[in-house]
């Protein structure tokens, strides 16, 4: 099992479907700010002076590390900063869905959440992949490094 | 560790400078702070004068801004007849609305072209008073919706923002 999720293949599906998901998931935002603040105002989760800024920024941390991951550039530190996103996105969508905050009148003007079985089937999905990010950043295969660092320095 | 602070530092310092300079030339780029209190506020010229109308601001995008009238002003334009249109959608409608109130919901309106919306629109006057409103509590498409009317031309919008919830509660007519 270690060997099947450490395989090259394996790792490399992983991103792909990881990075793809986000890479996909940030370019309807890249360049609409507006409409992506006004969609994070709807959640109620933030302060409004954070607002613009993460609407700003965010998408943007998606795409970078989307293709980062993708490539396999910077893969510790691009699956870390998913992960953290899709941890923020759960607890969000949670909230929002406890809340109920589309259930009575259609909220969202984000046409992508707006049902209540659309927020739990986001939830689902966001739940997936950070297993699957998890797996890319503990990548058990890469512990090999570390060994191999530790001969150096015992050699040393 | 180490690696990973090191990498998110890069991704982070390269996404905000990407970020900030793709929002200066976005054409629908924003402010660093948003103003989103203005949404709740209930406009005073409204509230205090009551009777009159209140006065008309212009949006940056050209049209009338919808004023948020309070209950009063709400029980008030309803006795003078002015139209109440719900946003929500058929079925939470159909159980239960302000009496005469017509039903526009949001989500099929906003997805509608501008010739569209005239058009889903036609039968009610450009001068009428309109009154958008919806659940109440949390609910925002009345806002959403009364800027959808006013960007169509409609001059005297008004979103009661107490909604259905408020409107109840107080133990005026609904149907």
């Amino acid at each position: 099992m270690k060997n099947f999720i450490s395989g090259r293949f394996f790792q490399i599906a992983l991103r792909l479907i990881v990075g793809g998901l986000f890479l996909y998931a940030s370019l309807g935002k890249l360049f609409n700010q507006e409409a992506f603040a006004r969609a994070i105002y709807n959640y109620k989760f933030l302060p409004d002076a954070f607002i613009n800024i993460l609407a700003i920024v965010l998408p943007y941390v998606e795409f970078f590390s989307a293709v980062f991951l993708i490539f396999g550039i910077f893969r510790k530190g691009s699956s870390f900063l998913i992960g953290v996103m899709l941890i923020v996105f759960i607890i969000a969508l949670s909230r929002a869905y406890a809340l109920g905050l589309d259930i009575s009148c259609g909220c969202f003007s984000l046409e992508t959440v707006s049902e209540k079985s659309d927020i739990l089937s986001r939830i689902i999905q966001d739940i997936l992949l950070l297993a699957g990010c998890a797996l890319i950043y503990f990548n058990p295969g890469r512990k090999k490094d570390f060994s191999e660092n530790n001969i150096t320095k015992e050699n040393q | 560790m180490k690696k990973t602070i090191k990498e998110v530092i890069i991704i982070l310092v390269i996404s905000i400078v990407a970020g900030f300079t793709a929002n200066a030339l976005s054409p629908k780029g924003i402010g660093l702070v948003g103003d989103y209190s203005e949404r709740f506020a209930i406009d005073s010229a409204s509230s205090k004068t009551g009777d009159k109308p209140a006065q008309k601001q212009r949006t940056k995008e050209g049209f009338i801004k919808p004023v948020n009238i309070t209950v009063e002003d709400a029980k008030k334009f309803y006795d003078e007849g002015m139209l109440f249109i719900d946003g929500r959608d058929a079925a939470e409608y159909s159980q239960g609305h302000i009496k005469g109130a017509i039903n526009i919901p949001y989500k099929e309106f906003m997805a509608l072209t501008p010739e569209q919306k005239a058009e889903r629109m036609k039968d009610i006057p450009k001068d009428r008073k309109i009154v958008s409103y919806c659940g109440g509590g949390d609910c925002e498409i009345s806002i959403d919706n009364a800027y959808e009317f006013a960007r169509i031309g409609y001059e005297d919008v008004g979103i009661y923002l107490g909604g259905l919830l408020e409107w109840k509660a107080k133990g005026y007519p609904t149907n």
